[in-house]
């Protein structure tokens, strides 16, 4: 009886072991055939391509068919492949054949070239007057090597533990409010809510799976009930992704979802190990708070002091410093000379900034200092990895500053309040044994950056439902579609910082060098940085955010007027305006944006507004034992 | 008395000149380094030395004698170490690290990368 009940127990044991080992696999089966059927309809997308009469619409046509049959499959995977190898995924969805991408842990090494395949390129291609038939399998073929990488053990292994899943969704989540509705990789736009809607459903099996495999960790009923009314919204939608309601999309269902996926992120202590996620900060609650990616390091040198009131006297000298024209070569020019306080931190009078000489002009337009800290790279060359590095720049370069290091630090010392200042933090920097350049230019990136933290309605709009006009509504529902603006400006700063939020995007637009549209800016841009072919005239997408007070506009300040700057855009850039531009990253055909529209998206970029409270500049600027140098005036004279 | 005071005198040049021969750190810099390189290697490791005194020893106490090799840290894990606190993937969970600029992380490593130590025969 005794060795019938062990033997019971043991294989009442077993039974539950295996049955926990086969619910387990359950949510990597899906996977699997997921994959498999996928692997299938690029094998029929192959067979088309090899078959079809690539001379005639015709052949054409159902060649396109079956593109549109293997990108609804794709999108079903979209979820895991996108978080698990983003690089590997540009084969199979690459927006762009080639991408130089510069990522954030990757700052330190030269830009990498991505390459990219698959089934967008391949269907842009069908629209080319001739087409090699060879080319054209070889954009499939690469993709189907591409499905080999998520067949490896060091991805599928991913898929059983939990931790990965609540990562993807929430990249999935972030891409629902910046990417997916965009069309920045669908290039037939009739069919961008379509596969909205088909990948909504795929994900709501990834997510009912998941919850059978892996009950401890299920998404809550509340996520669950919230999704469902989300596939519910998108069904009722029009068709039509110009008329679609991004607003309310984003607004009602995206964003709250992110909230719920980021406590689950919290509350289940989800582990990372994936490149993905490391700037990405798990306690915010919302796609449009600040805090949802990590900005630059604006305290340099000061990074291990939490002392709240040494940091406030840091400020304090950051501040005096900026206004402070003993920066310079001739103790003329400060940093506020160009980033004027009030005017957001840029030059509203001139397109570009006067030299050092104060003859000749700079190249470039003075860009505001406001928001600066959300991007990877600094300057719209990205030739700078922090802001100290860009403030070290300026102080040494000839044509801004002019300055000498050591001459620098010594007038900087002969004042009396900077010396005992930079004495007293000197202590808490153990690295330096003196007053260096990087105890002056940190304190200065930690003064301004604090200019970078103030909201605007729009983020009010989705962060508190509160009311803004009607007509910033409908402007933003343009941005997201047919303005095709969300392909390169991405929630929430809306820069060139797309999710998942690792690296800075450039884009080549064709700003002219005048108004009237005769010649192509000579700046190379991207290009003195990073020398290829398509770098060349590429400029750091800048941000939307206080644009209405930014004014000039573009690399050289050429436009005047937002509505300019939307007409570049309306025209399809330089070259829609008939200039040369070979590697223009904006269609050259037009937007068809009429007035109304136009002033919609305007009424959009000022909901961006943000209430920022300015400072008033020092009433006086520490005295020098050089009495030479106190004749220096706040902001300086240029 | 005498006597006394002579022996606690001695110890305490003993000590001092043991302190004065702690402050000195070896570099161990691979020979095709250029004299400029090295020289920004060493200036760079020397400020990390400065940080790890006071940021990391607490914990990770490689000053204390007979523990130099405490933590092991070995070339490998040095450098997976750099690699990975550049990435961010570490500091994000450590307490210190976290707060530090890629600048300070980066003097530390060299720092921990270049000192000289006797290898533990493996």
């Amino acid at each position: 009886m005794k060795i019938f009940s062990v033997i019971a127990i043991i294989f009442l044991t077993a039974f539950c072991f295996s049955f926990s080992l086969q619910q387990k696999k359950e949510y990597n089966n899906l996977y699997s055939s997921s994959l498999g059927e996928f692997n299938n309809q690029l094998t029929l997308l192959s067979n088309t391509i090899k078959g079809a009469d690539l001379s005639h619409e015709r052949g054409r046509d159902k060649i396109r068919e079956q593109i549109k049959n293997s990108r609804l499959k794709m999108k079903g995977l979209d979820f895991w492949f996108r978080y698990f190898e983003p690089n590997v995924y540009r084969r199979i969805n690459g927006p762009l054949p080639v991408e130089w991408e510069n990522e954030v842990f990757e700052k330190f090494e030269p830009p990498y070239k991505r390459e990219g395949a698959g089934l967008t390129l391949a269907e842009q291609y069908l629209d080319e007057e001739i087409i090699n038939r060879d080319s054209l399998a070889s954009l499939i073929a690469s993709s189907v090597a591409a499905l080999e990488t998520f067949k490896a053990d060091s991805i599928t292994k991913n898929l059983d533990s939990y931790h990965h899943f609540f990562l993807a969704n929430r990249l999935f989540i972030l891409n629902l409010a910046t990417l997916y509705t965009s069309g920045f990789e669908c290039p037939d736009t009739a069919n961008i809510i379509p596969e909205l809607q088909s990948m909504l459903k795929d994900v709501k099996e990834i997510y009912i799976t998941f919850d059978e495999t892996f009950p401890s960790t299920a998404l809550s009923k509340e996520y669950l009930s919230l999704y469902d009314k989300t596939i519910d919204f998108v069904s009722k939608q029009p068709l039509q992704f110009s008329s679609f309601d991004h607003f309310g999309f984003i607004k009602d269902y995206v964003n709250p979802l992110f909230g719920i996926n980021q406590q689950f992120i919290r509350s289940y202590s989800v582990v990372t190990k994936n490149y993905n996620d490391f700037t990405l900060n798990n306690d915010c609650n919302s796609i449009f708070d600040k805090s949802l990616y990590s900005p630059q390091n604006s305290k340099g040198i000061y990074s291990l002091i939490e002392d709240e009131k040494l940091l406030t006297e840091i400020k304090q000298m950051g501040k005096l410093l900026f206004y402070d024209p003993i920066l310079s070569a001739n103790n003329l020019r400060s940093c506020a000379s160009c980033h004027k306080p009030t005017e957001y931190f840029t030059d509203t009078t001139q397109a570009t900034a006067f030299q050092f000489d104060h003859r000749e002009h700079l190249p470039r337009n003075t860009p505001s200092l406001i928001n600066v800290t959300f991007n990877h790279l600094i300057m719209l060359d990205g030739k700078h990895i922090s802001l100290q590095d860009q403030a070290k720049d300026v102080m040494h370069n000839e044509q801004e500053m002019n300055n000498d290091q050591k001459e620098l630090i010594k007038k900087v010392v002969s004042c009396k309040e900077y010396k005992d200042a930079f004495k007293k933090f000197l202590k808490y920097t153990p690295e330096e044994k003196e007053v260096s350049l990087s105890h002056i230019v940190s304190a200065i990136t930690y003064y301004y950056a604090d200019f970078s933290n103030y909201s605007a309605p729009f983020d009010g709009a989705m962060n508190n439902k509160k009311a803004i006009p009607a007509e910033a509504v409908k402007g933003f529902n343009l941005f997201m579609s047919k303005a095709q603006c969300a392909t390169c400006h991405f929630a929430p700063i809306f820069n060139g910082v797309k999710p998942p939020y690792i690296g800075s995007e450039f884009e080549v637009l064709g700003v002219p060098e005048d108004t009237g549209y005769k010649k192509l800016s000579a700046d190379k841009g991207r290009y003195n940085v990073n020398p290829a072919k398509e770098t060349l005239n590429a400029f750091r997408t800048g941000t939307i955010r206080n644009s209405a007070f930014t004014k000039p506009y573009m690399h050289n300040g050429v436009f005047q007027t937002l509505e300019q700057v939307i007409d570049l855009y309306d025209v399809g850039g330089g070259a829609g305006k008939k200039l040369t531009v070979n590697n223009q990253t904006l269609s050259s055909d037009s937007l068809r944006l009429n007035k109304t529209e136009k002033s919609e998206l305007i009424a959009f970029i000022h909901s961006l507004n943000e209430n920022i409270i300015f400072e008033n500049p020092p009433p006086e600027l520490p005295k020098s034992s050089d009495k030479k140098l106190n004749a220096r005036k706040p902001g300086g004279e240029y | 008395m005498k006597y006394t005071f002579t022996i606690s005198v001695f110890i305490f040049c003993a000590v001092l000149s043991r302190c004065g021969s702690q402050k000195k750190t070896q570099y161990d810099i691979a020979s095709h380094v250029t004299a400029e390189n090295k020289a920004i290697f060493i200036e760079r490791a020397e400020k990390g030395k400065a940080l790890y005194k006071i940021y990391c020893a607490g914990c990770h106490g490689i000053f204390t004698k007979g523990k130099d090799s405490i933590p092991n840290f070995t070339d490998i894990q040095i450098d997976n170490y750099h690699a990975t606190a550049l990435i961010g993937l570490d500091p994000k969970n450590h307490a210190v690290a976290k707060k530090m600029s890629s600048d300070q992380i980066d003097y530390v490593i060299t720092f921990l990368r270049l000192r000289k130590v006797k290898k533990i025969k493996e």
